[in-house]
């Protein structure tokens, strides 16, 4: 399967010009016959939202602008970002990434973990998602995140243990640190986390961020695929703007799984039981 | 000890961030005070390789013949960088308000100055339909080392977040001048004054205290059993605290549900 990371640069809280911004992409994306594109966290507003946040809202169900994408996705799957609101919970937003597959809404994942200090404020403006599940995709089963939450590794233990082949993170990290190489710091710290993700769940994972800036902070690009057992499979530019192919073998899930036992010998209950037993503690 | 930058990627990054708030704004001109010194040298380097040095104005201002070299350097650094640049004597608009208003201090003369400075800025930012580049960089922003509403105004600030001997770092990546790289920095209030001088230490030395108070979150003792000096340590501590003002916009009073700059929340770029 041939899969599109899209590190774009979304308008900030302009949602009519980033739907545009996204099916043109897809429409790209198709030519080169893609089976997969996966866009970046809140690529339909743009991420410095702040009291923005309301009025870029919209139910994936029944909004004829997010339903324009969803009817563009036939014979593909796509990721997309956006900020959700349904009619059975007004005036809760959520930081949310769907999944869409041949023209129907597969599943929605809303933001765990929201970053808020120093320069992150999302739970201010946020409502907390509460839920890690897996969905089954057209090719195979899969768990998607939100940009922090993949720095949560319990998170992506999650997606894991429920049989996740492949773990999509949607992503707008700012860069952060100019000593090092050609990217920024942090960016090292994603794709750490990818390599770590990808070897010891044997699944794949796909790191899609954005480029571009807004007030002042540069989001760091450097999106990525790993292939089960840590293998980079590829790497978009740092800092600019991307539009990244990459073949994917999917049977190197079972190739990785019979070379390397850990889905095999993993032991849910035994960590399912001492987290309660953790959990109940620190309630107490 | 504050780490070296890797040059490249601090240009590619401000250039893309100059760019992309232009671009932004649907603004093709930018618009910058050039002292002659490093930092407006820089600012102005970065400002045509993101905009095209025909799109950059260097506005040139010195009191009267005060600071010949300074001009002549400023001028030599727009036609090396190929912007536009303009000479404009603020001598006659400063004394004609001190003669009428007369002063013994220093600093006041000089912050008029700066301000004066940035009135004529702003005026040929209305003319030219160009964007302000401020100049200021983080060590200086940090202590307070500027005039709030004179060198400190301007619409976006490319170099706030690089430490002074960062800037220099910079220049060197960016090939400016010798004459300009190893110029002694002064903030130019008056004659013979220079910054080092002034503060009591090198920017060596005042980057190594602020990168460890902030970037490495150091108390104060801390600092001082990595070997700095405790009074500086307490002064420079001192000048953080009291130019936060210079930081900030001025707080509101707040009586209403929803008020400016409390809880009316919207992002620098809206809208654009």
């Amino acid at each position: 399967m041939k899969i599109a990371l899209a590190q774009i640069v979304p308008r900030l809280g302009d949602v009519k010009a980033n739907v545009e911004l996204h099916l043109d992409v897809l429409e790209k994306a198709r030519r080169r016959k893609a089976g997969l594109v996966v866009f970046p966290e809140l690529g339909l507003t743009g991420y410095t939202l702040k009291d923005l946040v309301e009025e870029v809202a919209l139910d994936p169900d029944s909004d004829p602008r997010f339903r324009k994408i969803v009817s563009r996705s036939k014979g593909l799957s796509v990721v997309v970002g956006f900020v959700e609101e349904r009619p059975a919970e007004k005036g809760l937003f959520y930081n949310a990434a769907a999944f869409i597959a041949d023209g129907r809404i597969v599943h929605v994942h809303r933001k765990v973990f929201l970053p808020t200090n120093g320069m992150f404020e999302e739970a201010k403006f946020f409502a907390q998602g509460r839920d890690f599940r897996t969905f089954e995709a057209p090719f195979g089963r899969a768990g998607l995140l939100i940009c922090r939450d993949f720095l949560h590794y319990g998170a992506s233990y999650v997606h894991y243990a429920s049989g996740a082949d492949m773990i999509v993170c949607i992503s707008a990290a700012p860069g952060r640190g100019v000593e090092g190489g050609d990217a920024f710091e942090t960016s090292r710290m994603w794709e750490l986390m990818g390599e770590a993700v990808s070897y010891f769940s044997t699944a794949f994972v796909l790191y899609a961020n954005r480029a571009g800036s807004e007030d002042g902070v540069t989001f760091a690009g450097g999106s990525f695929a790993f292939a089960p057992g840590g293998r980079l499979a590829a790497r978009a530019a740092a800092i600019d703007p991307d539009l990244l192919f990459c073949r994917i073998d999917l049977s190197a899930v079972r190739d990785a799984r019979r070379k390397w036992l850990f889905k095999r010998d993993e032991k849910p209950e035994v960590v399912w039981r001492s987290l309660e037993r953790i959990v109940r503690a620190s309630e107490d | 000890m504050l780490p070296k930058i890797n040059a490249a990627l601090v240009e590619k990054v401000l250039v893309r961030f100059i760019r992309d708030e232009f671009g932004k704004c649907g603004c093709k001109k930018g618009i910058l005070g050039l002292s002659g010194g490093l930092d407006s040298a820089v600012t102005a380097a970065l400002a045509a390789r993101a905009l095209g040095p025909g799109n950059v104005l260097g506005l040139i201002m010195p009191y009267g013949k005060g600071f010949p070299e300074d001009v002549r350097d400023a001028g030599n650094l727009a036609r090396r960088l190929g912007i536009r640049h303009k000479t404009i004597d603020i001598a006659a608009q400063v004394d004609i308000y001190f003669a009428a208003h007369p002063t013994r201090s220093r600093v006041q003369r000089g912050n008029k100055m700066a301000r004066e400075r940035m009135s004529i800025l702003y005026d040929y930012s209305a003319r030219e339909d160009a964007f302000i580049l401020g100049t200021s960089n983080k060590t200086e922003l940090l202590i307070g080392y500027g005039t709030i509403h004179g060198d400190m105004a301007c619409a976006i600030n490319p170099m706030g977040d690089l430490y002074k001997t960062q800037v220099r770092e910079l220049a060197a990546h960016l090939r400016l001048p010798a004459a300009i790289r190893r110029k002694v920095p002064t903030a130019g209030l008056w004659p013979g004054q220079t910054d080092e001088g002034e503060l009591g230490l090198t920017y060596e030395e005042l980057d190594d205290i602020l990168y460890g108070l902030v970037e490495g979150r150091r108390s104060r003792r801390e600092m001082v059993e990595a070997g700095h000096r405790p009074a500086i340590v307490a002064r420079i501590l001192r000048m953080i605290k009291n130019s936060e003002f210079k930081r900030k916009l001025p707080p509101i009073a707040k009586l209403s549900p929803r008020s400016v700059g409390h809880d009316f929340l919207y992002p620098y770029d809206w809208g654009k």
